[in-house]
């Protein structure tokens, strides 16, 4: 049986189940891997293994996939049963394969779920199968496969335990959460045959567990088993065959078709109703089943769709990428798992991960109901949304997050529980005024020290320029290495911020006097840290409210702003509003220096003695002076100024131009800080616009993670001869869709993104100070 | 090296960039203040028996709706004519009160028909002293004083008088009264600017001095700023005038 199985060279999807008198749902996201094959092999295999019984039991099975060469090659093998089984299978089995026609890229994603109503089941699935081994033999004959853009999937599920428990029919079961934690992901791998250097390792983002089964299918999947266990109970060894859909991207020129199946919903309710009865109580949200299964979680009930129907088998739709894959982006990772693990450090060098993530609160949804019409209810539901979003942190689990619309209530009573069970110490700011949301910022207690925070408030009522009650985070961390099973504070500080603008599209003044206040307070502390002769690296992030190119992304990324006389919109970019008049126009100074921050974006030096007795009654800024050259009465030339020519004979045109250098000096704004984006704001490949908002009225790239970037040359960094160690490498970032792709999923919120903002993630390496 | 000498624009970007040369060429600057000194000295030696030839009679008053100054400030004027250095014109003669101004709109007014500093041709001298305050040593309110001086390389002149001048109006100084005015000085290589105050021996009411000029100025904490009282300034003339004279009578 073996021997016939390592001869598949397609995609076998082989689906277990095992029925207990007790109703659970699991759901389970297998790792797929891709990788390019020798050409006219089927394109993918997928294979996994799964356990039953506490390994007591143990088969192995084999479903093919309809491609004639399988057929051809596996015909003899395949059992009429699995045949039979192969259309019900698509009913259970969302399996999204996308291929980006211009790289040949493909990627699947397999979204499995899978109701199987038992308990005490211990699954387990081993990578296995014949395209491992071809893998293997291809890397070791050093051969680099870009033949074609034939797709080998390599499914690789990572072990899974569910726990049995006991429970009453209206219990409300919980979830581990460190289990979820280290829930399973795909992995694809692609190689481009017309991009040969280029071997992106990308991670799919699976999608989030929904208790969505299909009860015929879990019927059908217990008689295979049954058939299968009759077959193999003697092996020791079980290994599933899942069985997919396959790409036949060779047959319509890499335009593949793919099938997207959503499991039933109605099928779902109707188990969930007939399960929980008429009971009240939450049901269960499973996360997929790890080992240590000590603590969980209780998620309530999830409101499922009362109209949503999917037919068993939809016609076939194009997809292009659904899934967030994972960008390497520094050549010496090669396959090494970007998330996961400990905190990976050397000696040298310090690698962590930061997301930025716009959560949407839910008073906002309330407030602008308009933007997400499109949205089935279900997927606005806070429990719903909230079960999605812990998922994805689970998955991720960055070192760093950063998260904007915090709603108050939603922070204290169900996010920041979770987030310090997971290891995150949590700095929250609420914004002021009336609004229920806010920023915040966790850390991993365990990775990085605290030495600084602020709490920064944009609304000033001193300021009329600062009348919105947006606000921001800024933290100064301390990187802490573990050297030798001993946490040891080392490495220079990190300056973390986070913000929220203000949203509104026409006060791009607003958002740059905000900006002005987070960027001044991160020269604050990068000047306490120069004092003490660090270099301290700088992550700025959060949901800056204006696209990528806007005057106020080039001020983040150039330093440098001419603003005189811009029209405020024109700010952010959000909106074209050169259609309506009267623009509101920028002048100079932006903001009165009684603000205390200068056009560099700094702090005003604190005078000494500021309540000095002898301080002059009539006291003006230079901001102020300026502002009052070229009042009318202060251009007409004095009656008794003598004429002296080469002196006096200035003219105040004249010395409008003259001055030019000094009037551009003062009607921009500069800043300091050496930042970079992580992302580029296009998709490698297609060249479209990333998108990191989606919702009825806008789809565009509002959100960013700016890093300190490694300089090698160029511009000298100023405190120490330590330029080479300084700044942060960028080494990997979870790829952005665009806008039509996530319209192809029904925008945003949807069932796999919870918000109407994707997560920013990303990879850094610091450099450690020597011991 | 020399490309580095510009301490003011470059660093705007980053404010504790590197060094600057002010320092270098301090012997050629000290004889070019030398020459100057020489300068005030034989000018000034005639001045007793000339009148002011711009006299204001009245006080000058804020305008309507204007933004008052807390102290009423003269521009003056001064150049000294080229290649006649043993010039008979005196000192007093050759300064030119351009006008009074009490208010911040006043000050734009005069301000704005006057040539930049930078664009000034010979060896002159804008001087901006409160009013009542001649911009001479031998003035009441500065012969107990003295003034920081600051060396700036060509082009930076007509900045940096401006940010210090609107400092001074603004009181941004802090120091109350001390401070008398400020003088700006084309010469041929170099430009040189100096804020003139009442007090030299008020050692903490100088320091701040020197603390706020940088701030406004803008200057790199390395710059070099030199005080010099006007007791000095004249002592060193009548050390020159004495030699001068020696020599002459020898």
């Amino acid at each position: 049986m073996r021997g016939c199985l390592s001869k598949v060279a397609m995609i076998v999807t082989l689906w277990i189940y095992v029925i207990f008198p007790l109703i659970r749902y699991l759901s389970r996201r297998p790792t797929v891997l891709q990788k390019p094959q020798k050409k006219g092999c089927p394109p993918v295999i997928v294979n996994g293994s799964a356990m039953f019984g506490g390994g007591t039991v143990m088969f192995k099975s084999i479903v093919q996939s309809p491609t004639t060469e399988v057929e051809q090659q596996h015909g003899p093998s395949r059992t009429p049963e699995e045949e039979t089984k192969k259309p019900n299978l698509y009913m259970g089995d969302a399996v999204n394969l996308i291929i980006d026609k211009e790289p040949a890229m493909a990627l699947l994603h397999e979204y499995r779920q899978l109701d199987a109503v038992s308990t005490m089941t211990k699954a387990h699935s081993v990578v296995g199968g014949e395209n491992k081994w071809e893998m293997l033999e291809s890397e070791q004959d050093g051969v680099p496969c870009q033949t074609g853009s034939e797709i080998n999937i390599h499914q690789d599920m990572q072990p899974g335990k569910e726990k049995m428990q006991e429970r009453s029919v209206d219990a409300a079961v919980d979830v581990d959460l460190q289990q979820a934690l280290r829930e399973q992901f795909k992995c694809l791998e692609i190689e481009n045959s017309t991009q040969k250097s280029t071997c992106m390792k990308i991670q799919a983002l699976s999608a989030p567990s929904e208790s969505n089964t299909l009860w015929n299918i879990a019927r059908l999947a217990e008689e295979h088993t049954k058939i299968k266990a009759m077959k193999l109970a003697a092996t020791e060894e079980v290994e599933v065959w899942d069985e997919y859909v396959l790409p036949t991207d060779d047959k319509h020129g890499g335009a593949t078709s793919s099938k997207w199946i959503v499991p039933s919903l109605l099928s779902n309710t109707s188990i969930n109703l007939g399960l929980n009865g008429d009971s009240k109580k939450p049901s269960i949200w499973h996360f997929p089943a790890e080992p240590d299964l000590a603590e969980e979680v209780q998620c309530p009930l999830l409101r499922l769709p009362d109209v949503s129907y999917y037919p068993p088998i939809e016609p076939i739709t194009q997809f292009e990428v659904i899934w967030r894959a994972w960008e390497s982006l520094d050549e010496d990772v090669g396959a090494v798992e970007p998330i996961g693990g400990p905190f990976p450090s050397t000696k040298t060098t310090l690698d962590f991960t930061v997301m930025s993530y716009n959560i949407l609160a839910q008073d906002l949804i309330e407030l602008n109901q308009e933007l997400y019409t499109h949205c089935p209810l279900e997927v606005l539901d806070w429990k719903y949304r909230c079960c999605l979003f812990l998922n994805e942190l689970k998955k991720w689990s960055p070192d760093i997050l950063c998260l904007q619309e915090v709603q108050q209530n939603h922070y204290y009573e169900e996010l920041h529980p979770v987030l310090a069970q997971m290891g995150y110490t949590c700095i929250y700011k609420q914004r002021t005024g009336t609004k229920t949301d806010g920023c915040a910022i966790c850390y991993k207690s365990r990775h990085f020290t605290e030495i600084t925070v602020k709490l920064l408030e944009f609304f000033q009522p001193e300021t009329e320029l600062l009348n919105r009650h947006n606000v921001g985070i800024v933290l100064l961390l301390r990187p802490v290495a573990t050297l030798a099973s001993e946490a040891k504070a080392c490495g220079p500080p990190l300056c973390v911020a986070n913000t929220h603008l203000l949203f509104n599209p026409r006060r791009g003044d607003v958002k740059l006097a905000q900006l002005a206040i987070v960027i001044a307070e991160i020269d604050c502390l990068i000047k306490s840290c120069r004092a003490k002769r660090e270099h301290c690296n700088v992550i700025l992030c959060g949901d800056f409210n204006s696209v990528p190119n806007s005057p106020l992304y080039q001020l983040i990324t150039v330093g440098e702003l001419y603003y005189h006389g811009m029209q405020a919109w024109m700010v952010s970019g959000q909106k074209d509003f050169s259609h309506q008049t009267p623009c509101h126009r920028l002048f100079a100074p932006l903001w009165p220096s009684s603000l205390g921050i200068t056009d560099h974006c700094q702090y005003t030096p604190v005078q000494e003695d500021q309540e000095s007795p002898r301080s002059g009654k009539y006291q003006y800024s230079h901001d102020l002076m300026l502002k009052r050259r070229f009042y009318p009465a202060a251009c007409v030339r004095p009656l008794d100024l003598p004429l002296i020519p080469g002196v006096t004979d200035h003219t105040a045109d004249l010395s409008r131009k003259s001055l030019s250098h000094t009037e551009s000096f003062r009607k921009a704004l500069y800043h300091r800080l050496d930042l970079k984006s992580v992302y580029e704001h296009v998709l490698p490949g297609s060249g479209k616009p990333e998108v990191t908002t989606l919702n009825s009225d806008v789809g565009a790239t509002v959100d960013y993670i700016f890093y300190s970037p490694k300089r090698t040359s160029g511009r000298k960094l100023k405190d120490g001869g330590e330029c080479a160690s300084n700044g942060l490498k960028l080494m990997g970032r979870l790829s952005l869709l665009s806008e039509e792709v996530l319209w192809s999923m029904n925008g945003l919120p949807n069932h796999v993104f919870p918000s109407d903002h994707l997560s920013l993630l990303a990879q850094f390496q610091m450099q450690l100070h020597p011991a | 090296e020399n490309t580095k000498v510009f301490p003011l624009f470059t660093s705007l970007k980053d404010d504790d960039s590197g060094d600057h040369e002010q320092d270098q060429g301090s012997s050629k600057d000290s004889e070019k203040e030398k020459n100057e000194d020489e300068d005030k000295e034989q000018n000034s030696s005639k001045r007793k028996v000339k009148s002011r030839p711009f006299m204001y009679v009245y006080m000058v008053v804020p305008g309507a709706g204007e933004h008052p100054l807390q102290f009423n400030y003269s521009f003056w004027y001064s150049r000294r004519t080229p290649g006649r250095p043993a010039s008979t014109q005196s000192y007093e003669q050759n300064i030119k009160q351009i006008g009074s101004f009490a208010s911040v709109e006043q000050f734009w007014r005069f301000y704005s028909h006057m040539i930049r500093p930078g664009d000034l041709t010979g060896h002159s001298d804008f001087h901006l002293f409160k009013e009542g305050i001649k911009p001479m040593w031998e003035d009441d309110a500065n012969k107990m004083g003295g003034k920081w001086i600051i060396r700036l390389r060509k082009g930076l002149a007509s900045r940096c008088w401006e940010n210090l001048i609107l400092a001074i109006l603004g009181e941004q100084f802090m120091v109350g009264e001390e401070i008398c005015g400020a003088v700006v000085s084309v010469r041929f290589q170099e430009d040189i600017i100096s804020i003139w105050n009442k007090t030299a021996s008020d050692q903490g009411t100088t320091a701040r001095i020197r603390d706020t000029l940088r701030r406004v100025l803008n200057l790199p904490p390395n710059t070099i700023m030199e005080y010099k009282t006007h007791t000095d300034s004249i002592k060193y003339r009548t050390a020159v005038l004495a030699a001068l004279q020696q020599f002459h009578n020898s």
